[in-house]
Formats: C-alpha cells, sequence, structure tokens
C-alpha cells in the first residue's frame, strides 16, 4: 500500500464518520483527485458496512417513497444519465446566448448544430461546445468517433488580426496538449488529425482552442492558455 | 414496522440479500417497480440509519429521499463481491446523513450543549435477528476491544458522534479519543483480514 499511515488513518475516520466538518471536507475534496484515497475510503466503509444490517429499522413518519419517485422522475426530465440531455439543455443555453450575441454567423452555425443534433445513428456522432462559460460558447467542434471526422465552426469567436485560432487535444495518456490543426475562416480545420487517437482518448479528452500566431504554433506547443475549452458530450441517436 | 416475515427482507440473512441484489439490479436497468420493492423492503432500515445520526426529524426525511434518488442513480455500481445490497445502500444512507451533520456551518451542531447528544443507548450489533457472515466476522472482531473503545466505535457509527462529541462523551481529550479511533480501526482491519 502507498498510502500513508496517516492519510490511511484519515480514510477510516471519514467512512466511520467522525471527522470534524473542516476535516470532513477537505478530505471529501482530496478524495476527488486521489484515486487512493477514494479507494481507501471506499474499503473502509466497506469493512464496517455490516454494522448497518444490526440497525434497528425506524418507520419514516410518513411514506416518502412518492417524494423520492416525484424527484426522480424531475431528474430524468432534467438529465438523462448518457448527456444526451445535458446536451440539450446546453445547447438551448448557448443557442440563446448566441442569438442574442452575434447574429448572422452564430444563427448559421446553429443551423449546422441543430442538424447535426437531429441527424439519426448510434452515439457516435459527439460535439464539444468551446466556451469560456456556459453562456459565452464560441466554437462547436464536431466529431464522428468511427472515422474520426472533425469539423469546428465558430459561433461567436470574434476573427483576430494577424492571429489564428488553434485546437489542441488535451488527454493525461497523451503527455503535452496536441495539435489538431489551425482553425480557418471558414471554421474548418485543415487537416483532420484525430485519426491517430484511441477511441477512448478522443471520447474523454478536453479540446480547448489558444490564440497562436496567424498559420499557429511556430512550435507545435500552444503559445498560451486555452481561451476555449470543452469537453465531448454524445449528440442524440 | 417492517417485520421480518415481509419479502424481501431488510435484514443480513443471504437469501435476504439475494433477493435485494436481485431488486438493485432490476432498479439499474430503470425498473420502477423494482425500486417500489426495494423501498419497501429497506426504508426502515435506511431511516434507522440517517435517523440516529440527524436527530431531527425533516433533515432525517432529507437524507433518506436523497439517499434513494443516489441508489437509483448508482444501483447498476453494486458490486457484490464487496458487500450486502443493504450494507452497500445503507452505506450510502449513512454518508448523505454524516454529510449533513458535519456540513461546515457557521454555527455548527458541534457547538451544541453537553446534554444535547443522542440518547445514551448505544446500538447493539449483538441483538441484530439475524446476522451475515461479515456482520457475525465484524462483531467478533469489535468484540477484540476494549469496552470503552467498542462503545466508541458503534456511537460513531451508529450515531454519527465526532471526535470532539465522543470526547465530551467520554470525558476524555481529542487526543486521546484520536488514539483509541486509530487503534481501534486498525485492530478491527487486521483482525478483520486475518
Amino acid at each position: 500500500m502507498t498510502l500513508s499511515s496517516d492519510d490511511d488513518f484519515a480514510a477510516a475516520e471519514f467512512a466511520l464518520g467522525t471527522l470534524e466538518p473542516a476535516g470532513r471536507a477537505r478530505l471529501a475534496a482530496r478524495r476527488l483527485r486521489e484515486p487512493e484515497l477514494d479507494t481507501a475510503i471506499r474499503a473502509w466503509e466497506a469493512r464496517l458496512a455490516a454494522l448497518s444490517e444490526a440497525t434497528p429499522p425506524i418507520e419514516p413518519p410518513v411514506d416518502l417513497l412518492p417524494a423520492i419517485e416525484a424527484r426522480i422522475r424531475a431528474a430524468a426530465a432534467t438529465s438523462a444519465p448518457d448527456g444526451v440531455a445535458t446536451l440539450h439543455k446546453r445547447l438551448a443555453r448557448w443557442r440563446a446566448a448566441a442569438i442574442g450575441a452575434t447574429g448572422i454567423a452564430a444563427a448559421l452555425a446553429i443551423g449546422f448544430v441543430a442538424r447535426e443534433a437531429t441527424r439519426a445513428g448510434a452515439p457516435k456522432e459527439f460535439v464539444a461546445i468551446l466556451q469560456k462559460s456556459a453562456d459565452s460558447p464560441a466554437f462547436v467542434a464536431s466529431i464522428n468517433l468511427d472515422s474520426r471526422e472533425l469539423t469546428v465552426r465558430p459561433l461567436a469567436a470574434p476573427p483576430q488580426a494577424g492571429k489564428s485560432y488553434e485546437l489542441w487535444i488535451i488527454e493525461p495518456k497523451l503527455g503535452p496538449p496536441r495539435s489538431l490543426g489551425v482553425i480557418d475562416a471558414a471554421g474548418v480545420t485543415r487537416g483532420a488529425r484525430l485519426a491517430a487517437y484511441d477511441r477512448s482518448v478522443v471520447q474523454d479528452a478536453t479540446y480547448a482552442v489558444t490564440v497562436e500566431p496567424e498559420g499557429g504554433s511556430p512550435d507545435g506547443k500552444p503559445s498560451g492558455p486555452p481561451v476555449f475549452v470543452g469537453k465531448l458530450v454524445p449528440v442524440e441517436p | 414496522m417492517s417485520t421480518a416475515e415481509e419479502t424481501p427482507k431488510a435484514t443480513g440473512s443471504a437469501a435476504a440479500g439475494d433477493d435485494l441484489a436481485l431488486l438493485l439490479g432490476r432498479v439499474a436497468a430503470r425498473d420502477a417497480a423494482a425500486f417500489a420493492a426495494l423501498y419497501r423492503a429497506t426504508h426502515a432500515v435506511l431511516y434507522g440509519v440517517v435517523a440516529r445520526i440527524l436527530t431531527r426529524g425533516d433533515a432525517s426525511g432529507e437524507a433518506l429521499q436523497e439517499a434513494y434518488v443516489r441508489i437509483w442513480e448508482k444501483a447498476g455500481e453494486f458490486d457484490p463481491a464487496k458487500g450486502s445490497p443493504l450494507g452497500w445502500m445503507a452505506t450510502i444512507a449513512r454518508n448523505r446523513a454524516l454529510d449533513e451533520v458535519r456540513r461546515v456551518r457557521p454555527a455548527s451542531l458541534e457547538d451544541m450543549p453537553e446534554g444535547f447528544e443522542p440518547a445514551a443507548e448505544t446500538v447493539d450489533p449483538l441483538a441484530a435477528r439475524s446476522r451475515s457472515e461479515r456482520l457475525a466476522a465484524l462483531i467478533a472482531c469489535l468484540g477484540n476491544l476494549e469496552a470503552d473503545k467498542r462503545e466508541a466505535v458503534l456511537l460513531a457509527y451508529y450515531h454519527g458522534l465526532s471526535r470532539e462529541a465522543l470526547a465530551r462523551r467520554f470525558g476524555a481529550p481529542t487526543a486521546t479519543i484520536k488514539t483509541w479511533l486509530r487503534r481501534s480501526l486498525m485492530q478491527l482491519r487486521e483482525c478483520l483480514e486475518s
């Protein structure tokens, strides 16, 4: 075991529930980025879980099943587990934002995305909304996981004189960000370079756009921090 | 009050566990009827779990609802190799209750005056009507702990007492309680894995 004995004890106390509020909150945050700690907490929970079988039952004062079922229905209506409904919510949100913000170019792009979104097929069509925040979509990247076909369209990204937008794929397995090409004025990346990557890498990666000197990064590395980022979500079959 | 005669039974017995595991499998496949059956079979135990930690009834009801929504969402993640279905569900419910009772807030429950602790009666796992193999092993290992230390673990588990609350309860410094817990938990693991 590579976990320190102090962390292992912290995991045990988290599972037992004896940590004070600040300590519990700290550990809850740490387990999100420390898989070993998360595993240790789960292991301690499993060790102690049998005790709950001995819990004397108490009947709740009211039947809570209808309220629980209503919550589940409400959750299903707003976020399907496969992300489809989430995408629709996001599409609706940036559609509204884009229409308000940018006019014709955005409207054209929306037409494109709407077609993409309603196209029939297995969950192989994915889109990533590349944005600064939820209400400022800049590009939409559309990827077919089977063919690794990649299309990027600008929504509200302002053209920058003497500069180019460049698209990057970021995934821990790949190491440093890898360029997917420069996004030209027509909004299409030159050179579909996704074919070289595994399906799982393509699906899990973060996509980022940087501002580069005209023609793209001179040395194959991003010249600065990403200005827009996004993850892939499946398009409804 | 649920009785042991209802089917499927929310007890630790292997047969009841199998019934619950089947229901969980159907819930994972989004079977609403199975979910209702699962709720009927387990809600009183899960309410028992959260209500002993959250002494306020409204908070307990809320925690129970959140727990079952999570159970619906996560049913597919249940792994029978790692424990019983009831233990898995109770862990979800317990964590909801603990998150609530340990929520970082301006005036914490920890500030409540002494004497506002849960009822003195500790749940005695020995009183369980039926014991799964895992529960029997855990009870045997708990039996190896000194009485005070065993009670501290059980008060924490069943009533959600924090280190500080345990310190007040046992009239000992928090550091001492921490040492007790550390020794007890490590001893428990060693015993369970031997």
